[in-house]
């Protein structure tokens, strides 16, 4: 609102009309008083005229913001930025170089990484024997397998790790306990202690990481358990684009159960470097089209002089990786086969040699496992294996599975084992509980 | 014995052979790239000085990329790796870094180079407490949605290859110049196509958009996830559906890796429109880094356009 001057301006002149009709109306002997008033009307009118301007300069002030509230209300709106991104949600470093190459995670994670698995089922038996497949039990709970895992980097040229279990039918034990090179010059890596031997596909994974709820009676029959060994393994990672990896080993002996290939003087004897297993595998991969795969591998485990004993076995798995979108997520066909070459003694009471037979005992598994909405997957694993030591002890086995993760932590699994064979026979079924504590991974390995 | 001692020739003429067939190193860096994200940049930021190999493809989860060991020998040869980092390739990086014996590339060494090291995370979790769901302990690692982390991401690689190639240093500020140039011009339009998306609310099927609803004013009211990682519920869903009913949401957004059933369900029943978008650059067919937010923001205003049509 413009302001109004009106009323000053009234005022001053009022003032002087008064002044001035006082003046014109006083007697002639009042002059000394006339001019006193004359000289304070002077002063008056000084200040009326310095008020005057000093009421100008305010009026021109006003005025020229008065012009300017009219303008900008005259003016059209300006047009309509795009809206400005709000702040960025990021911090920019100072400019210097990062003096690390990595973020570290705030725990201490790497250095050991530590976790925990339990492993629980349920199981029931509708025989009341089985064979040496295994052992009825009807109905049962047990604690199948709790592994503390520890693993860590050693120094810049080694790894340690160490799985410790306990079970209900094996109490615990120091399952694989191992040194890792990790900055060997041509690809190789050495392993030393107790771990187990790069024999096959599923022998050398533990059991939590079988896509089953048991390991498949084929390898638990020829191998002994999975290939749990001591000694020492070196591979070898071919530099070729193409994937092929070599491994050579010796140990004691390999297989978890397994009490044969000791030594060559008997159980209790003396064992000399010709009794050591020894261990060969090679393992490619092809990548068949942008979804499909195949990894191929063969291996070789002999016992030189005790039993003259060669058990070779091929893998073949097949895999379809489609990606992680819709409900049917991806397939896996895996194989393996062994064949057990083995010398067995006859023997006496005292102990001497009455006869020696060679046998040849086959064995294996194929399964197939289907993934579906990120949390499901089923299948179904056939299993054919002959005891090495009996070959008329035949065992069948089909066992179709469902498995449903409701996190990547946690696993229930549903099994049916249907077993026939010569000496065989029993339907078990297993409700499987399985979870994991801390960051858990075996790696690339059991992938 | 004679026979063990042919097979030991035999697996040592073996691991000559294999020596013998590894050719010299190519000229340029070999580098793998974990994502199609990084991938992107690395090769803009490193020219014909780099030869970039991707392990993850746009369209399949970061946090279930298969661990194939055709990228182990990969990894192998690699002079550098570069990772979107925050822990966002933990299901596949550490197994295939493992198994490649190439001590360079393992983190802190030379060779590995984490996208993230100058972007300041977001839903960094207070405890790591897996009943709060799979949480990444550094943070959200989804940044890469937000063109402006680009800038960041840019600098971090730049000076990681600059770090492995010293002799390249120039031309890779070089490109880290052409790249934030291309930034610089690309962002603003970003952002006059995101417009619309400002104040519209939306739910998504995983935790992972934090830094694109930051960056255009989306209002994220939820996610289909009952937590990170962790599948839906039924009375989840329940609680989900009422509140997209209550905050009257537009926008159902499904990531391409996720099964999108149960965000259609959602949208039907809310009346809401389902955007479909890639956490990662290709899974809407652009494999450029910018292209691919292009994509996604274009998606997001589509679906939003046809919530509300004018």
């Amino acid at each position: 609102m413009r302001p109004s001057f009106g009323r000053e301006r009234s005022a001053v002149a009022v003032a002087f009309l008064i002044g001035s009709t006082a003046f014109l109306s006083m007697p002639a002997d009042a002059l000394t008083e006339v001019e006193k008033l004359r000289a304070e009307l002077a002063a008056a009118k000084d200040q009326l005229s310095q008020t005057q301007d000093e009421l100008g300069a305010t009026r021109a002030a006003l005025d020229s913001l008065t012009k300017r509230v009219d303008a900008m209300e005259a003016a059209p709106p300006p047009p309509q930025a795009p809206p400005a991104p709000p702040p960025a949600p990021v911090a920019v470093a100072p400019a210097p170089m990062a003096e690390t190459t990595a973020r570290i995670l705030p725990v201490n994670a790497d250095n050991p990484a530590i976790s925990f698995v339990v492993d629980t089922e349920l199981s029931s038996d509708t025989q009341d024997s089985w064979e040496s497949i295994g052992y009825a039990n009807g109905v049962n709970f047990s604690l199948q397998n709790a592994e503390l895992f520890i693993s860590a980097p050693i120094d810049p040229f080694l790894r340690g790790y160490a799985s410790i279990n306990g079970s209900s039918d094996h109490g615990f034990d120091v399952e694989e306990a191992a040194l890792v090179t990790t900055s060997l010059p041509w690809n190789l890596t050495v392993k030393g202690g107790r771990f187990f031997a790069d024999f096959g596909r599923l022998p050398h994974w533990h059991d939590e990481a079988l896509p089953f709820v048991n390991r498949p009676p084929s390898i638990d029959r020829i191998i002994g358990g999975e290939s749990q060994a001591e000694g020492a393994e070196i591979s070898w990672l071919a530099p070729i684009e193409h994937f092929v990896q070599f491994t050579y080993g010796v140990y004691n002996t390999v297989g978890a159960d397994n009490t044969d290939d000791v030594n060559s003087n008997g159980f209790f004897g003396r064992r000399d470097w010709s009794d050591l297993n020894m261990l060969g595998r090679v393992q490619t991969y092809f990548d068949l089209t942008d979804t499909w795969n195949l990894e191929v591998g063969g291996s070789w485990l002999g016992v030189p002089h005790s039993s003259d004993r060669n058990l070779w076995g091929t893998d073949v798995t097949f895999r379809h990786q489609p990606g992680t979108q819709g409900f049917y997520q991806g397939l896996v066909w895996g194989t393996e086969w062994l064949w057990n070459r083995e010398k067995f003694t006859e023997r006496d009471d005292t102990g001497a040699v009455i006869g020696e037979t060679r046998d040849h005992r086959n064995g294996g598994y194929t399964y197939a496992e289907a993934f579906f909405g990120r949390r499901f997957s089923a299948g179904v694993r056939f299993d054919y294996s002959q005891s090495p030591d009996d070959g008329k002890d035949t065992a069948n086995t089909i066992s179709p599975f469902i498995t449903w993760q409701p996190s990547e932590f946690q696993r229930l699994r549903f099994q049916f084992d249907d077993t026939w064979g010569d000496e065989q026979t029993n339907q078990r079924f297993t409700l499987q509980w399985t979870a994991f504590i801390g960051s858990h991974s075996h790696g690339f390995a059991q992938r | 014995m004679a026979s063990h001692s042919a097979r030991h020739w035999i697996f040592g003429c073996i691991l000559t052979l294999g020596l013998a067939v590894a050719g010299p190193a190519a000229a340029t860096l070999r580098v793998v790239a974990s994502t199609p994200d990084v991938a992107d940049i690395t090769a803009q930021i490193g020219g014909d000085r780099v030869s970039v190999t991707t392990i993850a493809e746009g369209t399949q989860d970061p946090h279930k990329v298969p661990v194939k060991p055709s990228f182990v020998t990969k990894l192998n040869r690699a002079d550098a790796l570069v990772v979107q980092g925050l822990g966002l390739e933990h299901a596949f990086v550490p197994a295939l870094s493992e198994a490649a014996r190439n001590a360079n590339i393992l983190p802190g060494a030379p060779g590995y180079i984490d996208a993230s090291l100058y972007v300041k995370p977001l839903e960094v979790p207070s405890s790591q407490n897996r009943t709060q769901g799979e949480l990444h302990p550094l943070g959200n690692p989804h940044f890469n949605l937000d063109p402006e982390q680009g800038r960041l991401m840019a600098r971090a690689i730049a000076e990681g290859l600059e770090r492995v190639d010293p002799p390249g240093a120039e031309s890779y500020r070089a490109g880290l110049a052409k790249f934030n140039q291309k930034l610089d011009q690309r962002i603003p339009e970003l952002a006059r196509i995101a417009a619309p998306l400002r104040g519209v609310k939306a739910v998504s099927y995983h935790q992972d958009l934090i830094y694109l609803a930051n960056r255009y004013g989306i209002d994220l009211v939820g996610t289909i996830e009952d937590k990170p990682g962790i599948p839906p519920t039924p009375g989840h869903l329940e609680d989900l559906l009422a509140t997209m009913q209550r905050e009257k949401v537009q926008l159902v957004i499904h990531e391409i890796s996720y099964d999108p059933s149960v965000g259609d369900n959602l949208a039907e029943r809310t009346g809401a429109h389902v955007a479909t978008i890639s956490s990662m650059a290709g899974g809407l067919g652009k494999p450029g880094y910018l292209d691919s937010i292009q994509a996604n923001l274009e998606a997001l205003v589509a679906a939003v356009r046809a919530a509300s049509p004018s």
